[in-house]
């Protein structure tokens, strides 16, 4: 049998323990409120992939109704500001080729709604633009050695794709005809934020944080302990699968019936490091600038973003366009903001599943696999979902 | 996007591109983003990037953690943590010698 087998039958399709957590976090659970003098636990996952796990699967339905799971800011198509999709569509339009990520292709500007805007760069590829879907950055790499177009590469996501653009502009082989537009966003700075609203806005407040496995995979689970350290809450870096999710939730809770609460447990050992990947850090730095960057429908977070150093400013397609300060940029009725901050939940918003569907998304969070508006329409209560609930029950 | 997939490291083709099989020979090429690859190795691969590397002896690790977080929450809540460890040895590895 080979590893991703056997991780597989481990980790999500172990239904004795995964019935044996979830039974545990159901006895801790009255234990931890009457310690804590909390009415609800309110645990914020970070990343999409965590969201897409805890919904495909069910993970509210085996929890306590005390303990309520939020998703998080966690996908980076759902927060790539208008500005910047807007940007690149007016780019192909000069004749620039753009390579763009599925999810990027497809994403609606502010301007989705009015009559004779461009509304996306599928739009703009249906008007003639050249505009390319890739896998990959090495794939356009090697698209763009065909000719000798101009090209520009669309840089979306987190930490985790990152190392890719590093790795491949640290060498040096980027064809010179290939210029690289970042849209590269930084996870803590807006995990920070999101719990910070969460106070402002006196709602419950976040009692405690599962982190995103693959991105700590790269800035380590060591990047998180601000959250126990400066703020008191439990935070773990846990896998994608149910058995690491319910183990997730149940450390925290763990944690807070002890006040043990001192850095960020890892459940994600056989991926991530508590210091991340070294490698790909020093890759990492060596070609990127942090910088401030805007999150859709949320504005402007300090030092939450990456953009090519001044070594590699002659790929650097930002420089081509006049950046504007963010404005407001969601469509009309949108609640993507308040969804991606765990302020409202998709079924919450008013468009969703009647004006706004997988099929045809009128904002950001309904177009990524991991968006969670997405991942609700999808999931949120197939039949597969109810019998898995049974069984686990 | 912040998904991630197992594959195994066929190739390596240049110092930073390798060859991986995302399983039932699906082969693309991607960007080393890890130290000492080579051949045969189970690594994580994201957007295009290996960001880890994945190994037994690691997933044994974590499932030990596992272990270890059940039978703390057992003594908390006054449970015979030895008791809950059984069920715990019980359902993994029995669902690990069923296959094998």
């Amino acid at each position: 049998m080979d590893l991703p087998k056997e991780i597989e039958l481990l980790f999500r399709e172990n239904l004795p323990l995964a019935k044996k957590i979830a039974k545990e976090i159901e006895r801790l659970t009255p234990l931890v409120l009457r310690k804590t003098g909390l009415e609800k636990i309110k645990i914020m996952n970070f990343c999409g992939s965590h969201e897409w796990t805890t919904t495909h699967y069910g993970i509210r339905a085996v929890l306590p109704p005390e303990i309520e799971l939020i998703p998080g800011p966690g996908c980076p198509v759902c927060v790539t500001p208008s500005s910047d999709i807007e940007n690149l569509i007016n780019l192909a339009m000069e004749g620039y080729r753009i390579y763009v990520f599925g999810d990027g292709f497809k994403l609606p500007t502010v301007n989705h709604y009015k009559t004779g805007q461009i509304s996306s760069l599928s739009h703009a590829r249906a008007l003639g633009a050249d505009v390319r879907i890739v896998y990959s950055f090495a794939d356009a790499i090697e698209d763009v050695k065909k000719d000798g177009k101009k090209s520009i590469f669309f840089g979306m996501g987190f930490e985790t794709t990152a190392p890719s653009y590093a790795v491949l502009f640290a060498t040096q082989k980027i064809p010179k005809n290939l210029m690289f537009y970042s849209s590269i966003k930084l996870t803590a700075p807006a995990a920070e934020y999101a719990v910070q609203v969460h106070k402002e806005k006196k709602r419950v407040p976040v009692s405690g944080v599962i982190g995103p496995g693959h991105v700590s995979t790269i800035i380590g689970a060591m990047s998180w302990d601000f959250f126990p350290e400066k703020y008191g809450i439990p935070a773990v870096v846990s896998g994608f699968e149910p058995i690491d999710v319910l183990t997730g939730v149940m450390i925290i809770l763990k944690n807070l019936y002890t006040g043990n609460i001192t850095f960020t447990d890892l459940e994600y050992i056989r991926v991530a490091k508590r210091e991340g990947n070294l490698f790909a850090k020093a890759k990492i730095n060596d070609v990127f600038d942090v910088v401030d960057a805007i999150w859709r429908g949320i504005g402007t977070i300090p030092k939450s973003g990456l953009d090519l150093n001044d070594k590699f400013k002659e790929y650097n397609a930002r420089l081509l366009v006049n950046e504007k300060p963010w404005d407001y940029d969601l469509p009309p009725g949108c609640r993507c903001n308040e969804v991606t901050l765990g302020l409202a939940y998709p079924t919450d918003c008013p468009l969703f599943m009647k004006a706004c569907t997988p099929a045809r998304p009128w904002g950001p969070c309904m177009v990524s696999m991991e968006g969670a508006c997405a991942v609700w329409a999808r999931f949120g209560s197939s039949e597969r979902v109810l019998s898995i609930v049974k069984e686990v029950r | 996007m912040c998904w991630a997939v197992p594959a195994k490291v066929v190739s390596i083709d240049s110092d930073v591109i390798a060859t991986v099989d995302l399983g039932q020979n699906t082969l693309k090429k991607v960007a080393i983003g890890v130290d000492n690859l080579k051949v045969g190795d189970y690594v994580m691969v994201h957007a295009g990037v290996i960001i880890a590397k994945l190994s037994k002896e690691e997933v044994m690790e974590n499932v030990k953690f596992i272990e270890e977080q059940i039978r703390e929450v057992a003594e908390m809540i006054g449970e015979d943590p030895n008791e809950a460890i059984k069920d715990f040895e019980k359902s993994v590895y029995s669902i690990l010698s069923d296959e094998k």
